[in-house]
């Protein structure tokens, strides 16, 4: 394993303009392992997010990935240097069919990248012609998933990826995740469904009032250090 | 039964020509949402560069590629040097574009004079057609600008780049987080937008009369067309010159000119009151 984080975030701080949303919060990521942040609902997860995916801009900090400073970098940028994004809200492209919305980003339109995911959620090969806008919201999550995983990318961000999914499809969620990380990729997951934390999470971090409270390496305890913390 | 068809051709033509003439406007404020107050300033400057060429002895075609230039370069300047800076402040934006086309105007009012010039018909003459002889070039005109129609749909709804651009309108933060460079395709969509604008000035040239504030009668109809059909969607644009231009015809033939005119006026204010996302909207 590199010396190197896959993902640094140095002293970040950010928010939407004159509002300071995440406050001086430092975390790392290595290759091939899941961070997973959760925390009450307004504890600035999102924002986090946004800040690390370069929707936002920081105020101060800095976001290094695999060593590179990519605090400026613009958002395609960073999505070409290697960082996959699945958003919690506005997950498709509502006018494109579900199998415009999986090649988008790629130069040719095969979807053999996607066969392992497809044999995981038939549904979605089903819908392909089909417009992203008329699936439901627990299939566009899983859309959403799917896309981001399939990307070849060295860093995957999910922002509350099982909201709204069945929680059969959750399992096979956390399955692909612990797949992808077993082949070198990281993961930066926000989610407050603490079933998909313990199954994938390598290290765990709570937010609250944005910044990290508390963190935890590995599975023992885990749900029950986090659940403690969460009812606060 | 030869008016019939003297009104039914001059219908299509004056429908085509006016989704000609939205056409650059419909990709620039339909898709970016910049409300661009210089479109008629580059349908002006399409209609220059076919005077240019035709001053210079050269052949009409010629026109094309200098005005996709001389549209694409200044496009791609003002998109560069001002809009960049103004998209999601439609209003900065009206009043920035609008300065733009004052500039355009006196620019070429100083160079080439204020007075009305015209440039000759590269394919005179008439061509028989169901019993009546109708203008050659007009007919040669409405065959281009339906080819383009089509050819610009089938790409828009079939290519890669069309589905970034649809990407890009409908969210463009996701856009550029699965790696779009939306900075770059808002571009490239603003100078396709004002090139097709001096594509039409070329087409129309030999048909208008060439001076430097024509394109401010072009701005109005664009407008008017895009409040009728909806913004982003070809079907919009179609319905809305369709509408409009059949109006201008039919009201134009019973009364008069300025009769068309304010019937024209009439149903653009009826849709922003009754209907103002226009027949089509993408929203």
């Amino acid at each position: 394993m590199s010396a190197t984080p896959l993902l640094s975030l140095e002293n970040l701080s950010g928010g939407y303009g004159e509002i300071v949303i995440v406050t001086a919060l430092s975390l790392a990521l290595s290759q091939g392992q899941a961070l997973c942040v959760t925390g009450r609902n307004g504890v600035g997860k999102s924002t986090l997010v946004r800040l690390v995916t370069g929707s936002l801009k920081p105020a101060s900090g800095r976001v290094m990935f695999s060593g590179e400073d990519l605090t400026f970098a613009p958002a395609h940028g960073r999505a070409r240097q290697g960082m996959g994004y699945a958003p919690q809200e506005g997950v498709v492209f509502d006018t494109l069919s579900v199998a415009e919305n999986l090649t988008l980003h790629h130069r040719d339109r095969s979807l053999e990248r996607y066969k392992e995911l497809f044999a995981m959620f038939p549904r979605l090969p089903d819908r392909l012609a089909q417009r992203a806008g008329t699936l439901s919201g627990g299939e566009k999550k899983i859309l959403s998933f799917c896309r981001a995983l399939a990307e070849d990318t060295r860093l995957v961000i999910l922002d509350e990826p099982t909201e709204g999914v069945q929680p059969e499809n959750i399992a096979l969620m956390a399955e692909a995740i612990n797949s992808a990380k077993a082949g070198g990729r990281g993961f930066l997951i926000v989610e407050q469904n603490l079933s998909l934390v313990e199954a994938v999470a390598d290290q765990a971090a709570l937010m609250d009032h944005g910044q990290c409270i508390y963190t935890h390496s590995g599975t023992v305890n885990l749900r029950a250090e986090l659940s403690s913390r969460l009812k606060i | 039964m030869d008016l019939v068809v003297t009104y039914g051709l001059n219908f299509a033509y004056s429908t085509a020509t006016l989704g000609l003439i939205v056409l650059g406007l419909a990709v620039v404020f339909g898709l970016l949402g910049v409300m661009n107050m210089a479109h008629g300033e580059f349908v002006m400057l399409g209609a220059y560069s076919a005077l240019m060429v035709q001053q210079a002895g050269l052949p009409f075609v010629l026109a094309i590629p200098l005005a996709v230039v001389v549209c694409g370069a200044l496009g791609w300047l003002m998109e560069w040097s001002v809009i960049r800076h103004l998209y999601r402040r439609p209003f900065d934006t009206f009043l920035a574009t609008w300065g733009i086309a004052i500039l355009m105007r006196k620019g070429v009012e100083v160079t080439f004079g204020r007075e009305y010039q015209s440039v000759d018909q590269s394919l005179p003459g008439t061509v028989s057609l169901l019993g009546i002889d109708y203008p050659a070039y007009r007919l040669v005109l409405m065959a281009v600008i339906v080819t383009m129609f089509a050819a610009l749909f089938v790409w828009y709804q079939r290519s890669n780049t069309g589905a970034r651009i649809k990407a890009m309108v409908q969210n463009p933060d996701l856009a550029a987080a699965v790696g779009i460079n939306t900075a770059r395709l808002s571009r490239a969509t603003f100078v396709t937008g004002v090139a097709i604008a001096g594509l039409a000035g070329v087409l129309l040239a030999p048909l208008v009369r060439v001076e430097p504030y024509m394109g401010l009668d072009y701005l109005l109809s664009s407008f008017f067309i895009l409040v009728v059909g909806g913004l982003g969607t070809l079907e919009g644009l179609v319905t809305g010159s369709t509408i409009i231009g059949g109006a201008d015809v039919v009201i134009s033939a019973i009364f008069d000119k300025t009769a068309g005119y304010l019937g024209v006026l009439a149903i653009s204010i009826l849709f922003l009151w009754l209907r103002p996302d226009g027949i089509f909207s993408r929203r």
